[in-house]
């Protein structure tokens, strides 16, 4: 009985340190992401602080011509035969960024942030120094490209494509022996800095704050150079468990070593509490 | 080792293996009014014998050097190595639960008076053991070379600058670099696996020869004679032993828990980010294990200076316990002032444990200074206590 009772003080002394230490620490030094998300509601999938384009179905006939029009001088779309003008290396050179091929960049991006995106990029990515100057479309013929980029990118992406997709411009994941379409050193001029490897990144940073910061990420990280892309909820969602997956690979095996360890160590805890007994049974 | 076949027998003959078997086990006596906090000391052994075990894996694969150390531990022992997670799991939570079975050691040698006289030489050897330890986590903790691990070093390698006419040198003599860089990575790695293991090894040994000469305490500070231990005590084997090893089963099957379900107290998220010496994280803490003396450090946010004695002061007067202690009753069971100062104590060490993570500001700097404070309380009033009870013992009242 008294031994219980020590063991409960001890008990009681660790949660109490332990709560102190992870849960109330981490709620207060991550106050100011807490206070982002709830305010602005992240993620927000609806992009609700721009404006709803004032034409949403676009014609992808006219939007091919117009894209032949407005895009190809930088961007390459493979699938349809085109080129880029450049090989990469000039062009991150002269664009800081390597501009991405157009095949299927509709695939994970947002179709109402699309429109506004063509409009305006700097706007909608929330980054005033983004690579792509706005062209001057108007309404239709924003919508028209989107139509357009919507019907030729390929529908049944895998998470990892979705992820090199959306992100490999920029940030390698050298453990997948993924890496940056855009040389560092021009990365390090556009962007201030070689953005973070993502092959462990979800271990970093977390499910919640990913989620929050790559629909926002000005509002979680103030001055980064990393602009809001506008991923779409669902190619979101596979980038992020892709990401979970490749930083934790070992996660179902060590769930079932785990169980093994466990249910070994409660019968040697019976085993030895037997022996106890039989060995304190005469002494008192 | 009752029986004696060929080989015992031989061995015997050479190394008297029976006799040290009955000094070091079978004839060792310990009194019989202690409970499972007596265990702990073994129970420190079993975490050193786990993580030198994990050591040794995690010493095949790791590379010390800045440019290949954090993807061998990341890529190379976490993914790629079979079963290589699993020793950096129990590696890591194993240094942080030997700083909680170690708290508790000492916490019972502080209570039931276990470092008075005739324990003196148990008492400092074991302060020390705590130090090599301490510093065997610091030099480890950098290995990972993560952010946390590089600014954690980075800061507390700092605090010697403040030393006086040597200290800016020797903060680089100990980097070998003017910050840290893969000269200290390097240093702190040979330090970590071969010099500080070994002296803990030293002392350990020393700890036990000592604990063995002058046997141990007990619950009521009653002190035993051999022979009436003897007759009224348990030998270490079996009796104390088959006990030690339930406590250590219920101990294990806690410990694997962390291990395989409950890690991340053990492995901060932001030493998953590489180290980046142009990039300091907003929030830099040591592991929990230092966060109460960190936060005697930072208590005294008004004076750099004053915090740093304090800091020193706060990790090295347990050392001065057994002078600082001269009362006569040995155990806090029979003291009840001192009962009241040892609660307090270990209130505030919680306190200043779950403060020194927190930002220090506002109203947290003032909690800090407080339980600072109230840290050197506890110690500078063991003399006064010892007054009183000196007093009262001499005039015929309180028990020993």
């Amino acid at each position: 009985m008294k031994e219980l009772k020590i063991l409960l003080v001890i008990v009681v002394l660790v949660l109490i340190g332990y709560w102190g230490i992870e849960p109330l620490a981490h709620s207060i030094m991550h106050k100011e992401i807490e206070e982002a998300i709830e305010k602005y509601k992240l993620p927000d999938f609806e992009f609700s602080d721009l404006p709803e384009p004032a034409v949403r179905t676009g014609d992808p006939a006219k939007g091919k011509e117009a894209t032949k029009m407005f895009c190809t001088s930088c961007h390459g779309i493979k699938v349809e035969g085109i080129k880029p003008p450049m090989d990469p290396k000039t062009a991150a050179a002269s664009f800081g960024v390597v501009p991405p091929d157009l095949s299927n960049i509709a695939a994970v991006i947002d179709e109402k942030f699309m429109i506004n995106f063509l409009k305006d990029p700097q706007k909608a990515t929330e980054n005033p120094k983004f690579a792509m100057p706005p062209l001057g479309l108007n309404d239709q013929q924003a919508a028209d490209i989107t139509a357009y980029l919507k019907g030729i990118a390929k529908k049944d992406m895998s998470p990892k494509e979705k992820t090199v997709e959306a992100c490999v411009r920029c940030h390698s994941i050298k453990y997948q022996k993924i890496y940056a379409e855009t040389p560092e050193e021009n990365l390090k001029k556009y962007l201030g800095k070689v953005p973070p490897d993502l092959s462990i990144i979800y271990k970093a940073k977390g499910e919640e704050y990913l989620h929050a910061f790559i629909n926002r990420p000005s509002k979680i990280l103030h001055g980064t150079s990393m602009p809001r892309l506008g991923i779409d909820e669902k190619s979101q969602h596979d980038i992020v468990k892709y990401l979970d997956e490749i930083s934790d690979p070992h996660k179902e095996q060590r769930k079932k070593v785990g169980l093994i360890v466990l249910a070994y160590m409660l019968v040697m805890v019976g085993l030895t509490y037997a022996w106890k007994r039989k060995i304190w049974k005469n002494i008192h | 080792m009752a029986k004696k076949g060929g080989l015992m027998k031989w061995l015997d003959e050479r190394l008297a293996i029976s006799e040290l078997w009955r000094v070091m086990m079978s004839e060792y006596y310990l009194p019989k009014n202690i409970n499972f906090l007596w265990s702990f000391g073994v129970l420190t052994m079993l975490v050193f014998v786990i993580l030198v075990v994990t050591g040794i894996i995690l010493l095949m694969y790791y590379k010390p050097d800045s440019k290949l150390a954090f993807d061998s531990v990341n890529k190379t022992i976490m993914m790629d190595v079979s079963y290589g997670w699993v020793f950096r799991h129990t590696h890591a939570v194993g240094a942080s639960i030997m700083f909680l079975v170690l708290f508790i050691h000492m916490a019972r040698g502080i209570y039931y008076g276990s470092y008075k006289a005739p324990r003196e030489v148990v008492w400092v050897t074991g302060f020390i053991l705590f130090v090599l330890m301490s510093a065997t986590a610091f030099t480890g903790y950098l290995l990972p070379w993560g952010q946390m691990s590089y600014w954690a070093a980075q800061t507390i390698t700092t605090l010697f600058e403040k030393i006086p006419f040597i200290g800016p040198d020797l903060v680089i003599w100990i980097r070998g670099n003017y910050i840290v860089e893969d000269a200290t990575l390097t240093r702190f790695f040979a330090l970590h696996v071969t010099l500080l293991p070994a002296l803990i090894l030293v002392f350990t040994v020393i700890h036990m020869y000592a604990v063995r000469i002058v046997g141990s305490n007990n619950e009521d500070g009653i002190p035993m004679t051999k022979e009436e231990k003897k007759k009224n005590g348990i030998p270490f084997w079996p009796v104390f032993m088959s006990k030690e090893f339930f406590v250590m089963s219920v101990f294990l099957l806690f410990f694997f828990y962390l291990v395989f379900f409950n890690y991340g107290f053990a492995m901060d998220p932001i030493n998953f980010q590489p180290a980046n010496y142009l990039q300091t994280p907003p929030h830099i803490y040591p592991e929990w294990y230092f966060l109460a003396f960190y936060e005697v450090l930072r208590g005294f946010f008004f004076s750099e200076t004053l915090g740093l004695i304090a800091f020193v002061a706060s990790m090295f007067l347990p050392l001065f316990l057994p002078w600082l202690d001269r009362s006569p009753i040995v155990s806090g069971k029979h003291r009840p002032l001192f009962r009241i100062m040892f609660w307090i104590f270990i209130i505030d060490f919680v306190f200043l444990t779950i403060l020194g993570k927190l930002p220090p500001t506002g109203l947290f700097a003032w909690l800090g200074f407080i339980g600072a404070i109230v840290y050197f309380i506890f110690f500078f009033s063991l003399p006064i206590i010892s007054f009183i009870e000196k007093k009262q013992v001499a005039s015929g009242g309180g028990q020993q």
